[in-house]
């Protein structure tokens, strides 16, 4: 084994994983992790043998290595599960994505009838500015759905309301929505193999927690090291090189050194602890950058079954919870007696709000009312619970996020032996397995000298996937076969070459047709073509007829092929048109999921 | 998006559309083709005292054709040689001045 240490700050997912990698590459890892135990965003918490996730993590991706590690540890404890998550809405469940008949059935005829008029009112007089979420979803969808489906819980999630809400978050989601992908999602049928893994995924039997504690026993038993409560507190710097790092362990302050250094730490926190600081618009742009953060009320209620759903999202604007989760639905084993049940009400919040600064009796006794108020479970049967707070939890997109972002991250790119990874890290809205991912390439490029782009890797891509995944369109060969027929299909006719060679063809026939019958002459030449003249003034069947009529269907002919390659043009236009707005409605029924 | 996705929206709105000419005259030919003999068989069928009296008329440019069951045979054999040369021709000239057209759109670019 290289003895050249290798420092990772943080033991999250991504963390941890680039730890692993480290140690199957021969390098010694030392992980800092700041909390009493690994996982970071998805980390598990118990209250009385109860376990409870963070957030709910499914356990599905699309990369290879990824996939093989989460095998790889967890083994026989890596369940297959049943997805469904519906919208809890006037104490009815809808299926999310709506579907029309379910959600008629809930809402009632005339509320459905009034939501049906509503997108009609707003599809033919939509708002011309689209600056706003609210305008930018009402335009698309009708404000009643709108008002019914979207406002509450998105306002919930982000704490605004949506008329103050930039549009741009949300049409960032459809902005990169190829025509390839659009096309393709309309020609190729549903695969039931590939959309199974949508509608199922794969959960640790205790939770996410599982899976790290193993990890960091695995990298314990191949002599790395993880260290639990020691939080790094100042990184010291010469020039463009991290020199060491000063962790305060249970009270008490030490230097690590080594020769590279990978961080999962907030990026905003590691700019804060720079010694020296870079230079300020650095800072200034670090302190720009934002976070949502959430609490989890955990509640353990007497009870064995509440509903069949993994998670609900709560759209009533009546109570503070966002979205609960019913752990024993991810796994069973996440209860200790399957006579009861355990909930998480996820409420988001913004780090010393009011709601984040609650006692965690008010918050308990909050989620017991609420819980309560909706009809999900009686409070007489809520026996007990606790409360787990989530800082940092999603780093916020607002407007102008991206230009601070790029400014620290020319600096962080600049430095020779720092990596930053992670969601926090990379400020970037990525799952637990793209969290993994950059911890893996990160680990390449330290090892491996590779070069691999950490900031490549993101969420949006795997939303857009999505569709593809569906129309299982991810068929390399299928796509190449189909992507060289498109662009024969679907390219423009030009419409004056078009234009031209009709006219030229109509003028050559006129021509040859009049001059043939003159040649053969007889007592009436022509006395059926002639009456062409009736269109064409001056036109007989003559030789210098001939020579108007070529004139004549040159124009004539002109004017069809124009015409006709134009209204092909169009006509092919709409029609892409309609598919790439299918495809952007498609992307959009997932949209409540990316709040 | 990634290069090959944007490299087929670039294709898609910017460049041209080419006709494959064999296509193009087979297709106008065998609609030509078989235009003249629907048109001629279904005159015959409708029968009446002077059958296709208009129609009889193409005789004077496909030598031999009538308003018969074996003149619909000659006339759809002509129209499709007909139909074929008029849309062969009409595929090639189109490409070529689109190809102009690109080309010198192109050169400006």
């Amino acid at each position: 084994m290289d003895h050249q240490p290798v420092v990772i700050v943080g033991g999250g997912p991504a963390g941890l994983t680039a730890a692993y990698e480290l140690t199957k590459l021969n390098r010694r890892p030392i992980v800092l992790e700041k909390r009493d135990k690994v996982g970071g965003l998805a980390r598990t918490e118990t209250h009385k043998g109860f376990y409870f996730d963070m957030g709910g993590h499914r356990f599905f991706t699309k990369v290879k290595e990824v996939e093989e590690m989460w095998h790889e540890i967890l083994h026989g404890d890596f369940l297959r599960r049943r997805r469904l998550s519906r919208i809890y809405y006037n104490r009815k469940f809808f299926y999310y994505p709506l579907k029309p008949l379910n959600a008629m059935i809930g809402l009632g005829f005339w509320q459905s009838l009034l939501i049906a008029l509503s997108y009609l009112r707003w599809q033919l007089f939509p708002y011309r500015r689209e600056e706003t979420f609210e305008q930018w979803v009402t335009n698309r969808f009708g404000k009643r759905l709108f008002l019914t489906f979207f406002k509450s819980y998105t306002e919930k999630v982000w704490g605004i309301p949506c008329s103050e809400l930039n549009a741009d978050w949300a049409a960032q989601r459809i902005k990169d929505l190829s025509l390839k992908t659009a096309l393709l999602s309309m020609f190729l049928k549903p695969k039931r193999t590939i959309k199974t893994l949508i509608d199922e995924f794969h959960y640790p039997r205790l939770g996410p927690g599982m899976l790290w504690n193993e990890v960091k026993g695995e990298i314990e038993r191949r002599d790395g090291v993880v260290r639990l409560n020691c939080e790094v507190v100042r990184i010291y710097r010469t020039g463009n090189c991290i020199d060491h790092v000063v962790v305060s362990c249970n009270g008490h302050e030490e230097i690590i050194r080594a020769t590279d250094f990978i961080s999962s730490m907030p990026i905003t926190e590691f700019i804060q602890k720079l010694s020296p600081p870079p230079p300020p618009e650095v800072v200034r742009a670090a302190a720009k950058l934002t976070y949502r953060d959430f609490l989890t009320v955990c509640l353990i209620i007497d009870k064995p079954d509440l509903f069949l759903d993994n998670w609900i999202y709560i759209h009533d604007p009546g109570v503070k919870v966002g979205r609960i989760q019913n752990f024993k639905n991810w796994s069973p084993d996440m209860v200790p007696d399957l006579a009861k049940t355990s909930l998480g009400l996820e409420y988001f919040c913004k780090e010393g709000d009011a709601l984040w600064s609650m006692p965690d009796t008010d918050l308990i006794e909050l989620g017991k009312r609420e819980v309560d108020r909706i009809g999900l479970a009686s409070y007489a049967d809520i026996e007990d619970g606790c409360v787990v707070r989530v800082p940092k939890a999603y780093p916020q997109y607002d407007s102008n996020y991206r230009g601070y972002l790029a400014v620290v991250r020319r600096f962080v790119d600049g430095l020779e032996n720092f990596q930053t990874i992670g969601r926090n890290g990379l400020h970037r809205y990525n799952n637990q397995d793209h969290a993994m991912l950059t911890g893996m390439l990160a680990v390449r490029n330290v090892v491996l000298n590779q070069r691999n782009d950490l900031w490549s890797v993101n969420t949006d891509q795997e939303y857009h996937e999505e569709i593809r995944v569906e129309t299982g369109a991810e068929v390399r060969d299928v796509e190449e076969a189909l992507q060289a027929a498109l662009t024969r299909v679907f390219l423009k006719l030009d419409r004056v070459a078009f234009g031209l060679s009709v006219g030229m063809a109509a003028g050559a026939l006129l021509f040859l047709a009049t001059l043939g019958l003159v040649l053969k002459g007889g007592n009436v030449v022509g006395p059926n073509l002639r009456l062409l003249g009736q269109y064409f003034p001056g036109y007989s069947v003559t030789l210098g007829g001939s020579a108007l009529g070529l004139a004549y269907g040159f124009v004539a002919g002109f004017i069809g092929g124009w015409g006709f390659a134009f209204l092909r043009n169009v006509a092919v236009f709409l029609y892409m048109a309609i598919v790439h707005r299918r495809a952007e409605l498609q992307l959009m029924r997932r949209l409540i999921e990316y709040l | 998006m990634t290069e090959d996705q944007k490299a087929l929206e670039e294709v898609v709105l910017t460049r041209l559309l080419r006709l494959n000419s064999m296509v193009q005259g087979l297709v106008a030919g065998m609609v030509a083709g078989l235009g003249v003999f629907i048109a001629t068989n279904w005159l015959i069928l409708k029968g009446g005292k002077a059958v296709g009296p208009h129609l009889s008329l193409l005789g004077q440019f496909f030598i031999g054709y009538r308003v018969t069951f074996v003149g619909s045979l000659i006339g759809s054999a002509y129209a499709f040689v007909c139909g074929f040369v008029v849309g062969y021709f009409t595929a090639r000239m189109y490409n070529w001045i689109a190809a102009f057209r690109e080309g010198r759109r192109q050169g400006h670019g």
